[in-house]
């Protein structure tokens, strides 16, 4: 390994965090050798059930399809059973980070320079900065905030959000007393995306500061939580990248409120298991995660994929790569075991379920060119090899029920006692790999109560357990067939776009969308159950569960999607809702202060920012101060007059993004654009403007505090 | 504060052109957040005064835009006193300096000071200009270039394929059709 580098920490072996190769090769040694076993075992048995009248070549294909699917079961199975030994048993784990920080050390003010980074794209402004306001506050209250520096990393392309963004940020930096610890910056061209925008920050900024905390739009960290990962990284020089376990928090649909119960619950023995097996070859995830900043800006650099996008070009799903270069470059990727403190949230539909699925599936199949480059760690090999399995495994479940209607179709007798023997042996080893887990996970909650003390709390969860079950097993045969989609798509060459994620839902159904997107699916559904009515009746019951999901997917999408979600009866309760943490608390009470605000005519609120920066001298002041001034322009002069002109007679619909991103980069148009609008007269200008004089500024007595909630911190 | 004149006696433009810049004057200071209506109703007829002077020598501009043009010049002139030991082009002044007020808390602290050059207090000038605010902290600039990686020989074989046939729809579009044809017929071949 080489000498990590960029830590300042004295008298601590430089290798600290770096799991010892010993216990990490016993360690994989251990778990692959059940899941080898599991699998070979599952494939015997599917292979002397086929073989009994010898293998056609549809069975092969079945065979062959059957043993990646029983391996990633084997995989999800055996790192839930290790989790919960590991939870379990009395002997404290020796790679557990939380032990190598002890009273002296907590007690130790923190002097290295950590830059908190936010990276964002056309996200909600206020839930963005309520969170960091929260984020901020909970980091004061640790007494140890000192050394650290936020950044709102800005790729906005819609020009009221960018307004926005400015005067929320120097509203909070008013309000928290932060101007020189908030930084806010907005690139020009959001070239490479997230990725190129982190790369942005390291090129400006990164030699300043010893670690960064990367977080999402909708993440969320407690202070102390934060305190205790810089405190782990100095402990430990060899550890490149940290990464927490970050749980769903906020979520108001049934798809939302499910997916966060099942995390809380079958989450942190996960984690444990994950954590077990991966030792110093975990994976980053992108955000809540802190980076050694110099080793990253030396080794973590993404070059381009050969080939053009969907396979090549840009790398998408830059976290495993990060990961695997940070490895590759000496410094272990450490997974940090935490119930508390790490935050984000989840999607609020099947359809923003899917949206969101969709990029990653891309990103995943890209990893296809990694996977056999030279000089990875194996272990690194295995995790791209996991990430493109998660998608491709549901084109092979899909293949290995259309190859098992095919043999339906095509039966063979089977009288053999020994195969009928397979077959029953191999349907009960399944149902255990799936469904052991769970239960496991639910009686140990039930005995320890690590979720919840009041056994009321307890009983519980075996309700809510049982009932996720039948949320999950209806919907995961309508993600198998969007994701074998998205993996066909990608192989074809259909690209995806970058779009905002919508982490909220308006309250309603959309099920116009809904429609849209799940008709295929229910119609599938409908002429498979007739294929198989047709081909045989036994199969069609073996088949039936698969096949009602995909008929009634309608349904099913409008039933997660919608509001009622079982709260008041307590079910799929988190310990995140029962017990809100400070930092949650803070942020959902500035979040509900900002519902109640008077809110203006939709076609202002929807131009808010636009309509301040021409309007405001403040906002017009704090926008032409933050630009960048270049001594030429992209365009024209005459260009940006004549947009400005028509921007001021027919109004901001008339233009399109393009174009008022073209007026809001340039610092004399934007000054001139205030006066103009001032100075013409009312029947000059369009009857959004005229209306806007009158009552921009009645909704809050200041254009910074719209977005944001009030609380002065006192002087 | 000055005593308040509210004598004003345009010679050129019509009373309905002048009670528009009047209004719009009006807006124009209340977006400054000045709710000293006193002060405010100063600088409105200050600021008026100025524009029928002008519009007297250039009667085709309206009297509204007379009235901001003004408005601008004294903002102008004002800022320029407050920042004039610093190097700034004109829409970085005015920026700044609408800026600067807004951040020294101008309208709560000092609004009848607002474009006074006679009485400028000295802690209202000073506070204005260390309110200079930038979005980020000093560069330290750094390299981040990736590194060669050597994606082994399937990524050549594989890259010059997709680059075929991502050049040539057709192409992949057939190899598609071949795929699925080959299994259709071996469907056909194992039921006829």
């Amino acid at each position: 390994m080489s000498a990590p580098i960029g830590s300042q920490t004295a008298n601590i072996a430089m290798t600290a965090g770096m799991p010892p190769k010993r216990v990490s090769r016993t360690r994989r040694a251990t778990f692959f050798s059940f899941v080898g076993l599991g699998t070979i075992v599952g494939a015997w048995l599917s292979f002397i059930f086929l073989s009994e009248n010898g293998m056609r070549l549809s069975e092969w294909a079945l065979l062959i399809v059957f043993i990646p699917l029983y391996y990633q079961l084997n995989v999800g199975f055996w790192t839930a059973l290790f989790g919960v030994w590991l939870m379990n048993r009395s002997k404290p784990d020796p790679l557990d980070l939380w032990l190598t920080l002890n009273a002296t050390d907590y007690a130790q003010p923190i002097d290295a320079s950590t830059a908190i980074i936010m990276p964002v794209f056309n996200e909600d402004v206020t839930r963005v900065y309520e969170g960091l306001r929260s984020i901020y506050l909970s980091l004061e209250a640790t007494g140890q905030s000192s050394n650290f520096d936020f950044f709102i990393l800005s790729d906005s392309d819609k020009a009221s959000q960018w307004i926005e963004e400015e005067t929320a940020w120097l509203e909070l930096c008013r309000q928290l007393q932060a101007f020189g610890r908030i930084f806010y910056r907005k690139r020009r061209k959001p070239i490479n995306r997230k990725s190129g925008n982190v790369s942005d920050f390291c090129r400006r900024w990164g030699k300043r500061y010893r670690y960064m905390v990367v977080l999402d739009a909708d993440s969320l960290m407690s202070g102390a939580l934060l305190t205790s990962m810089v405190r782990i990284m100095e402990k430990n020089p060899g550890i490149g990248i940290l990464q927490t376990f970050p749980k769903q928090i906020a979520a108001d649909t049934l798809l939302g409120r499910v997916m966060q119960y099942a995390q809380a619950l079958y989450g942190p023995p996960f984690m444990a298991g994950l954590d077990y097996w991966q030792c110093g070859e975990a994976n980053f995830w992108g955000h809540n995660a802190i980076l050694r900043l110099a080793p990253f800006i030396e080794h973590c650099a993404l070059p381009p994929l050969p080939a053009n996008a969907p396979f090549g070009g840009h790398i998408l799903s830059h976290d495993f790569v990060e990961a695997a270069l940070m490895r590759k470059a000496g410094y272990s990727v450490r997974l940090l075991p935490t119930t508390r403190g790490s935050y984000e949230e989840g999607p609020p539909t099947l359809v923003d379920m899917l949206k969101r699925d969709r990029r990653w599936c891309q990103g995943n199949i890209q990893h296809l060119w990694l996977v056999f480059a030279k000089g990875w760690h194996p272990m690194s090999r295995v995790n791209f090899l996991h990430g493109i399995l998660s998608y491709v495994s549901s084109l092979l479940w899909f293949l290995f029920l259309a190859l098992a209607t095919f043999l339906a179709a095509t039966p063979t007798p089977h009288g053999d006692p020994q195969a009928l023997l397979a077959e029953e042996l191999l349907l009960g080893l399944t149902a255990m790999l799936i469904f052991l887990p769970k239960t496991v996970i639910l009686l140990d909650e039930v005995i320890t109560g690590r979720m919840f003390k009041p056994l009321k709390l307890r009983l519980l969860t075996f309700v809510s357990s049982l009932l996720d079950t039948v949320v999950f097993t209806l919907m995961a045969p309508v993600l198998m067939i969007f994701h074998s989609r998205f993996v066909i798509y990608t192989v074809i060459g259909r690209s995806v776009n970058w779009v905002t994620q919508r982490r909220k839902t308006d309250g309603g159904v959309n099920w116009s969308e809904i429609l849209i997107t799940f008709a295929g699916v229910s119609l599938l559904g409908i002429t498979w159950t007739a294929l198989g009515w047709f081909v045989s009746k036994a199969f069609l019951l073996w088949i039936s569960p698969i096949l009602f999901s995909l008929a009634v997917s309608i349904l099913v999408a409008a039933l997660v999607s919608g509001s009622r979600s079982g709260r008041r009866f307590g079910l799929f309760l988190t310990p995140e809702e029962y017990d809100p943490p400070t930092v949650l608390q803070m942020m959902q009470q500035n979040l509900e202060e900002i519902k109640d605000r008077l809110q203006l005519s939709p076609e202002l609120e929807r131009h808010y920012g636009l309509m301040q920066v021409c309007l405001d001298p403040y906002v017009n002041g704090l926008h032409v101060s933050l630009l960048r001034r270049r001594r030429t322009i992209d365009v024209s002069r005459g260009y940006l007059d004549k947009i400005s002109h028509r921007l001021l007679t027919e109004g901001p619909q008339s233009l399109n993004s393009q174009e008022l991103k073209a007026l809001m980069h340039d610092t004399d148009t934007v000054t001139n654009l205030h006066y103009r609008l001032w100075s013409a007269a009312e029947h000059e200008l369009a009857p959004f403007w005229a209306t806007a004089i009158r009552q921009y500024n009645l909704a809050s007595t200041s254009p910074f505090a719209h977005t944001l909630a009030s609380r002065e911190l006192a002087a | 504060m000055e005593a308040l004149n509210i004598q004003f006696a345009p010679e050129t433009g019509t009373e309905e052109e002048w009670n528009e810049a009047y209004a719009r004057l009006a807006d124009y200071f209340r977006a400054y957040n000045l709710h000293n209506r006193i002060r405010r109703t100063q600088l409105i007829l200050e600021t008026l005064r100025k524009a029928a002077e002008a519009h007297a020598k250039e009667p085709e501009r309206p009297p509204t835009a007379h009235a901001i043009e003004q408005a601008r010049l004294m903002l102008l002139e004002w800022f320029g006193k407050i920042y004039s030991d610093m190097n700034l082009s004109e829409a970085q002044l005015e920026a700044t300096g609408r800026l600067g007020f807004h951040l020294a808390g101008g309208p709560v602290r000092w609004p009848q000071f607002f474009l006074d050059e006679e009485n400028m207090p000295e802690d209202m000038g000073e506070a204005m200009r260390s309110a200079l605010r930038t979005s980020g902290p000093g560069m330290q600039i750094s390299k981040m270039t990736p590194r060669d990686m050597d994606l082994g020989i399937i990524s050549d074989v594989a890259e010059d394929t997709f680059d075929r046939l991502g050049r040539h729809p057709l192409l992949r579009y057939s190899v598609l059709l071949v795929i699925v044809l080959s299994v259709l017929g071996y469907l056909y071949s194992l039921f006829a």
